[in-house]
């Protein structure tokens, strides 16, 4: 019950937040432009994510646990 | 004259105007990036999976890759990934060891060699602002083969303040199946099995205001085929206090697997020194795993050319229904393992990375393609990444069961010519 009211929570957050956007020129996003604001994982934190999927059930959306590295053990 | 010199002004003022537009629509080619990376993982741990979830988990893996990003034109990239694991693990080791000795027998399966590679093809369309994607990938090792493709579409507003991606991939692949070595069948080495999956994921980014930017993704992911791993052991509750009389078989896991994990990721502009960057993710199954995971990174900005950026991440799951300690299992039990990656635990990754990127670069120097393309390679910047990681296990009839320790050190140095 508890976790389904903090999904529910962060829903309504996201489309609360996703409701009061506004627009943005491009002349504006000085700040958006920044390397640190992108919306992706770092590049050299891709082996995390890595070894997190198989010490992890809950893995994402790679083939799961096969081998390699730490997916054997 | 008055007249001639009014003609002259309109040709002068039209050429001015046709050479800017000409220059307008000349746009240099990006410059071509390569990203040399390499990564040191090291782990320790009691609940070995081979050995039906006890014993070592001691391993270490030594990773370098390389990502190649080629523009082939002003709409066109090619993006490859290319890059090795080189593991050695005690646990492994133990396939060819029925009485589970704690020696060191350096078997055929105590150390191995993983190949892969993906290939990106990305197609963009400046006027419909549509960019496709076409990928593969294929990874070989020992046991395991795996060959992949898939397509992307991503749209952006006019505004280029909002994007929805669109993307599926389907993995194939083989397992060569090694079990323990008491219970090899007649087949021996020759057994193979096939494993499908199949993931579609669709990301909504959206620019909120100056400062703060978000995006929300879910994926669909199912899978089907030998989802067990073949030489981990699984011992029985039959009453047999000797471990060597004990009833003992392989893992066994249900053939399909259906995963939605959703994500929301929020990145805020704090001010010139400090970023904010966190992520929720919300994970469901249905082998009965449920988990949430938090994370927070916070890029300090020391200089204009180096940041620091420390980092925590949380994450907690339950148990998949088919989990239970070494001997616990009943002979009647349809699905079974002892695989402390599918136990309930909760884990904290803790650590901190740095960028070097000077605005020149590091270094300049003539490169391979010199010659060729007239550029000098610079070496942009260099990146450095330390993560400590700890695994706590929550299982009932089991205190400490599940818990690991390791810690994961990355190096990302990049080159663009």
């Amino acid at each position: 019950m508890k976790r389904n009211s903090l999904i529910i929570g962060i829903v309504i957050l996201a489309g609360m937040a996703f409701q009061s956007c506004v627009s943005v020129e491009a002349y504006q996003k000085i700040y958006l432009n920044d390397e640190n604001m992108e919306l992706n994982a770092r590049k050299v934190a891709v082996y995390e994510t890595n070894f997190q999927a198989y010490r992890e059930g809950a893995s994402g959306a790679n083939g799961g646990k096969t081998g390699g590295g730490c997916g054997c053990n | 004259m008055r007249m001639q010199l009014k003609y002259w002004l309109v040709l002068v003022l039209a050429g001015l105007t046709s050479m800017t537009s000409a220059q307008e629509t000349f746009k240099e080619l990006d410059e071509t990036e390569i990203n040399f990376l390499f990564n040191y993982y090291e782990q320790d741990g009691d609940n070995g999976a081979v050995q039906g979830g006890r014993g070592t988990e001691e391993l270490s893996n030594v990773a370098p890759s390389l990502i190649v990003n080629i523009p082939l034109d002003t709409v066109k990239n090619l993006i490859a990934y290319i890059g090795f694991d080189n593991y050695s693990s005690a646990s492994t080791d133990r396939i060819d060891d029925p009485y589970l000795e704690n020696i060191n027998l350096s078997t055929a399966s105590s150390s191995d060699t993983r190949f892969y590679t993906n290939i990106t093809y990305q197609r963009k369309n400046n006027a419909a602002k549509v960019t496709q994607s076409y990928k593969a990938g294929v990874s070989v090792e020992y046991d395991y083969t795996s060959i992949s493709a898939g397509y992307g579409f991503a749209k952006e507003s006019k505004d280029q303040n909002r994007e929805l991606s669109l993307s599926g991939m389907a993995y194939f692949d083989t397992w060569q199946l090694i079990f323990p070595t008491e219970l090899r069948g007649t087949d021996g080495l020759n057994n193979e099995k096939q494993r499908q999956s199949f993931n579609f994921t669709s990301t909504l980014s959206q620019v909120i205001n100056k400062k703060l930017q978000a995006s929300i993704s879910g994926e669909l992911v199912y899978q089907t085929g030998r989802l067990s791993t073949p030489f981990h052991r699984v011992f029985f509750n039959d009453g047999e206090s000797n471990i060597f009389l004990k009833e003992r078989r392989t893992e066994k896991l249900p053939d399909t697997r259906f995963k939605i994990p959703l994500g929301l990721r929020l990145n805020y502009y704090l001010n010139d020194y400090v970023v904010l960057r966190g992520y929720y993710r919300y994970y469901y199954d249905d082998f009965g795993i449920t988990a949430n995971t938090f994370e927070i990174e916070t890029p300090i900005k020391i200089h204009s050319t180096l940041t620091i950026y420390p980092f925590y991440r949380y994450h907690i799951q339950t148990a998949a229904d088919y989990f239970k300690p070494f001997g616990q299992h009943e002979l009647t039990d349809e699905f079974y393992t002892s695989d402390y990656d599918l136990s309930e635990i909760n884990t904290t990754s803790l650590g901190f990375g740095f960028k070097y990127s000077p605005i020149y670069g590091l270094a300049r120097f003539k490169g391979p393609f010199s010659k060729k393309t007239g550029k000098v390679t610079k070496f942009k910047s260099v990146e450095v990444r330390y993560a400590d990681y700890t695994r706590e296990g929550n299982n009932a009839n089991d205190p400490g069961g599940g818990d690991l320790d390791a810690y994961s050190l990355s190096f990302n140095m990049t080159f663009t010519f």
